[in-house]
């Protein structure tokens, strides 16, 4: 098994149910390391669903207006491009239905079916608006988000070289890096190698989360149900807040506009079996 | 949970996947992390060239360095889904107390669960095969989301067992 390690430096740690792993060209500093913790407990006080505390439950617990935290605003911009772009089948309003299929606790008052986003919330950059209980889940594009926030901070904090890794999201800074992508049935083997020295991979599948029935957590927000047509798919950005919310919209038709205009390179594997891939996908697909 | 010494072998599971290799390092020293959660490590690799992370530090055999008896060890760790219990299976190899290699594997635990997942790599497997890991040169392996409590509590498993 040759897996070679371009940074000598890697920082393990648990974080939103995950395991992560930052590489750097030196050790990381104790400060940095709580920074980077520190931002890690916000985004979770803010956007879990598995707390009761967090800022989603609260809001679906409370309908009326909300002010929402700095960050919350490049976030929910992309999953209203997302929405758009998927013809509604990619939203933050999953929640409820992500709940009832057993993916977190039950919120009282929030519905099973996902409300469409114009009859649900507004929200005007600042505050978010909701008449009744929703229950607001950022999976599409959330830990992708995350990561590009503590690369962010490790560059800010003058590292000019880092690669970031939430377990499927990516981030990397200078790195020269080859990247297998996993076939999601079986992990011995890879369907291709992405080649990225900066930018953002982020992969996706159905497979670590699936249950005997079939379901998982890709939620189709027109049906209410697990996407059927897509099981796996790598999205290569300039950031990992686009890459990630781009490797859920590929689980669906996606406006290929919108791809192009975010310069998102991708494969994605049909349940049939067979690939599909953008022509400039950086690296090989072996089929 | 038992776990017992033996030869290193490749586990590949058709359906939900495994991880494929992974290097941990300082496993002794994780239990107490700066960040809150419930473990974290730190690798360094002794060379700067390569950066490889699988063991080429000098001691050989020794485990009484470490605290650690050397060899393979595997165990499993459990976690709740919307499914009920999931079980993985963890195994790793120890060498001077340094983790060189992991694998891990989901367990079906149920007969309808074994047989969708075969179903699912059935259909999935004939048509993409892909190619081997091992016959690739890269940095990194990217697939779904891993979930980590099953994997911290058969780590605390090993750790337990392989203390010398």
């Amino acid at each position: 098994m040759v897996i070679v390690d371009p940074l000598p430096h890697a920082w393990r740690f648990d974080a939103i149910g995950t395991p992560w792993r930052i590489d750097t060209a030196e050790p990381l500093p104790d400060e940095l390391r709580r920074a980077v913790a520190q931002r890690i407990e916000r985004f979770d006080r803010d956007w879990s669903r598995y707390r009761d505390d967090s800022l989603v439950s609260r809001i679906a617990r409370n309908p009326g207006r909300h002010r929402l935290p700095a960050d919350a605003g490049p976030l929910l911009a992309l999953y209203a491009e997302l929405y758009a772009a998927t013809g509604g089948r990619v939203s933050p309003l999953v929640g409820g239905a992500l709940a009832a299929a057993g993916f977190g606790p039950r919120i009282a008052g929030v519905p099973d079916a996902p409300p469409r986003f114009e009859d649900a919330l507004a929200w005007d950059g600042e505050h978010l608006d909701t008449l009744s209980p929703v229950l607001l889940d950022v999976g599409a594009a959330g830990k992708g988000y995350l990561v590009e926030l503590v690369s962010e901070l490790l560059a800010d904090a003058g590292l000019a070289r880092s690669v970031v890794d939430g377990s499927g999201d990516l981030r990397i800074r200078d790195v020269p890096m080859r990247i297998a992508l996993e076939h999601p049935a079986d992990a011995t083997r890879a369907i291709g190698v992405a080649e990225l020295g900066n930018g953002a991979l982020s992969a996706s599948a159905g497979n670590r989360r699936r249950r005997p029935d079939g379901w998982h957590h890709v939620l189709d927000a027109v049906t209410g149900l697990p996407a059927r047509d897509v099981v796996a798919s790598w999205a290569v950005a300039a950031d990992e807040l686009t890459a990630d919310g781009a490797a859920t919209a590929l689980f669906f038709d996606v406006d290929p506009d919108w791809l192009l205009r975010h310069g998102v390179e991708w494969v994605r594997m049909r349940s049939d079996g067979s690939l599909e891939r953008s022509p400039d996908f950086p690296g090989e697909v072996f089929a | 949970m038992t776990t017992s010494p033996r030869p290193q072998r490749l586990l590949g599971f058709a359906g939900a996947a495994g991880l494929g290799l992974l290097t941990l390092a300082g496993c002794s020293g994780a239990a107490d992390a700066d960040t809150g959660s419930s473990s974290s490590s730190d690798t360094s690799s002794s060379s700067s060239d390569t950066g490889s992370s699988s063991s080429s530090t000098s001691s050989d055999t020794s485990s009484s360095s470490s605290g650690y008896t050397d060899g393979t060890y595997t165990a499993e760790g459990s976690y709740l889904t919307p499914g009920g219990e999931e079980t993985i299976e963890v195994e790793i190899t120890l060498e001077d107390g340094i983790v060189t290699a992991v694998t891990v594997t989901p367990e079906a635990t149920d007969a309808k669960a074994e047989s969708f997942q075969e179903e699912f790599a059935d259909g999935i497997a004939d048509v993409v095969v892909g190619v081997s890991i091992d016959e690739l040169d890269v940095s990194r392996v990217a697939g779904s989301s891993l979930t980590s409590e099953g994997f911290a509590e058969a780590i605390e498993t090993i750790k337990s067992e392989a203390a010398a």
